[in-house]
């Protein structure tokens, strides 16, 4: 009986709750004031922001009267004939007619109102500060020079202390009257000179053949773009796909670069940077509104008004993998033949904010991955002519876990790269 | 001695100022009429060809088809404050009927490659970019299944905005062939259908047939 009455009591305390929070309407109604924003309004209008449509912040000051936008949202078309604001609105926004939304009750709009009220401003809060990427690079190139120093301090104590021993040697031996030898300044000494010979020798040759087997590989080249693109910022935290911008590389032999027209599909709405903190490879914050901006220049594109494309220019990226003319490359034949990832021979592009050369691209790298890859052979349409394989790979002929490497069909014959 | 330490020095901070760990140059290369092609390739500059007296096309003749690619589309875009272009399209039926099992499976790659990424993978007008609002693209895609609008938008209308552009989206001719926007468009269709038939289970199996 008593555990009944508690229950009861307990319920009524809920109940009582429930209801003085849904009596403080503002907020309560600004919550279902978002997700309606969201549902209905969010496709053309923010808060902030001009879209398709008006920036919604202030509405209410714009118009006289609640009642005349509860009318305007049932009907746009038909209100604004009796009305100059809104006439005025829809000859501004032409052609775009808002959509009409008689489902919406008075009540609902309310909440709209409500929940426009309550967004702040943007730039209220900050984003959180990434930690400094340069912090932790300088540390990294003190830790060489530390190390540099340190063999430099300890060759030359070991020279002096090669030094002390002589002439220590010379002092006794003058005290014991063994008659003292003149000695040899090191730089004429014999055994000092084969030493340094030979170290330079060794040092020389190194650095030749590494000079040399260097010359057109370029490795780790990062250059300056005439844009800050970060492919982190795009490809890694907004995971935009790779091919959304390079759709050469499933049909052809180039990857391509995208064109001005697929960079506005998203930045006409996307005019400022809000993420966390970039920096380049120097350590110097970048400002990524700035660089948007940048690529409006090329697109001939003035926020707040539409675009139009044909004014746009290319923008002249630096091309950093570059293959000499006598290699031929494909990339369809890797990426969808061979179903190869982009990460195998680009690197970790989702990391990267300034894109640099992951492989060496010479030809014993492309030579060991077509000895170790195998490929993707079942049920890829590709390789269906390699009846003999397929056969042999059934009957257990060929081991299935060891496959066919690319060189088995042909990867590493001269005239399939070189013709 | 003195001597010997100067030049240890003076080699040593030349050899640390030389390795700095940031490449900005692509370095050298021995015959470079092989490296940097003599020819001219995908994304040379080619705008002096005709100071030189070299005349080409570097565009296609205009109407040219490709084959295997679908008829151009017969509606031209809007000019100005005109809109009779986009509701004429309404008319335009798709060359697409039916898709294959691999066609299917290429379209939903191509839906998932360039239509996902706003329109959501689940084709609910949520997808990473906009997260909600919390994304960095401030406009709400439009809720491809579940709003009603665009499940009765007929095809050929769903085609014009793909391949112009509609308020804030960006015109996708550039990124995909028109058999491929006819094939998302199918997909897009045939995933409308399928959620109709989910929840309405009698009235999708007629809207199917």
């Amino acid at each position: 009986m008593i555990s009944y009455r508690r229950f009861a009591k307990s319920y009524l305390a809920g109940t009582l709750l429930s209801l003085s929070l849904s009596l403080s309407t503002l907020t309560a109604n600004a919550q279902d004031g978002k997700t309606l924003f969201q549902t209905n309004c969010a496709s053309c209008h923010a808060v902030h922001k001009k879209l398709t449509g008006p920036a919604l912040t202030g509405v209410e000051d714009r118009w006289s009267d609640r009642k005349k936008i509860y009318a305007w949202v049932h009907n746009p078309a038909g209100f604004a004939k009796g009305d100059a604001y809104a006439a005025n609105l829809l000859k501004e926004y032409s052609p775009v007619l808002m959509q009409a939304f008689p489902g919406l009750a008075d009540k609902e709009i309310d909440a709209i109102l409500d929940y426009i009220k309550t967004v702040p401003a943007p730039g209220a809060g900050g984003p959180a500060a990434a930690a400094n990427p340069a912090d932790a690079k300088s540390a990294e190139g003190d830790n060489t020079l530390l190390f540099g120093v340190l063999t430099l301090v300890l060759a030359v104590v070991a020279l002096i202390l090669l030094q002390v021993n002589a002439n220590l040697k010379k002092l006794s031996d003058e005290r014991e009257g063994n008659p003292s030898v003149e000695p040899v300044p090191f730089w004429r000494n014999k055994a000092y000179i084969a030493v340094v010979t030979v170290v330079l020798f060794v040092i020389g040759g190194y650095l030749t053949s590494k000079g040399a087997m260097a010359l057109g590989r370029s490795k780790d080249y990062q250059p300056v773009q005439p844009i800050y693109y970060s492919h982190k910022v795009h490809a890694g935290i907004n995971q935009i796909n790779c091919q959304y911008c390079h759709i050469g590389v499933y049909q052809g032999k180039q990857a391509t670069i995208p064109s001005v027209n697929i960079c506005m599909n998203c930045h006409m709405a996307i005019n400022e940077y809000k993420g966390a903190k970039i920096y380049n490879e120097e350590g110097e914050e970048v400002n990524g509104t700035n660089e948007i901006k940048k690529l409006y220049k090329y697109a001939g594109f003035e926020e707040g008004k539409p675009w139009d494309a044909s004014k746009a220019k290319p923008v002249e990226w630096a091309r950093i993998h570059n293959l000499p003319d006598h290699v031929y490359f494909n990339h369809s034949q890797h990426v969808k033949a061979g179903q190869v990832q982009c990460q195998t021979c680009h690197g970790e592009i989702t990391k990267m904010d300034e894109v640099k050369q992951f492989a060496d691209l010479s030809m014993g790298w492309c030579i060991n991955c077509h000895r170790e890859t195998k490929v993707q052979f079942k049920d890829n349409g590709f390789y269906s002519i390699y009846e003999k394989y397929h056969q042999d790979l059934k009957s257990g002929k060929i081991d299935s876990t060891k496959g066919i490497t690319v060189a088995k069909i042909g990867g590493t014959e001269c005239q399939k790269c070189h013709y | 001695m003195k001597k010997l330490s100067i030049i240890s020095v003076f080699s040593a901070t030349v050899a640390l100022i030389a390795c700095s760990d940031v490449k900005r140059t692509p370095g050298h290369v021995y015959m470079p009429d092989m490296a940097y092609s003599r020819a001219y390739e995908s994304y040379a500059d080619h705008s002096n060809l005709e100071e030189q007296g070299i005349h080409y096309t570097n565009m296609p003749v205009a109407g040219t088809i490709y084959r295997g690619e679908e008829m151009p589309f017969p509606v031209a875009k809007d000019q100005g404050t005109d809109t009779s272009h986009y509701f004429a399209s309404k008319q335009v039926k798709s060359p697409i009927d039916s898709m294959s099992a691999t066609d299917a499976a290429e379209a939903e790659r191509l839906y998932l490659i360039n239509c996902g990424i706003c329109h959501g993978a689940k084709l609910n007008g949520n997808g990473p970019l906009y997260k909600g609002g919390e994304g960095p693209y401030p406009a709400k895609p439009a809720t491809l299944v579940g709003d009603a609008k665009y499940e009765n938008m007929p095809e050929g209308q769903m085609f014009y905005s793909v391949t112009y552009g509609k308020n804030l989206m960006g015109s996708y001719a550039s990124q995909l062939s028109r058999k491929q926007r006819w094939m998302v468009i199918r997909y897009i269709k045939n995933q409308q259908l399928a959620a109709k038939a989910k929840t309405v289970p009698a009235a999708g199996a007629a809207a199917t047939k």
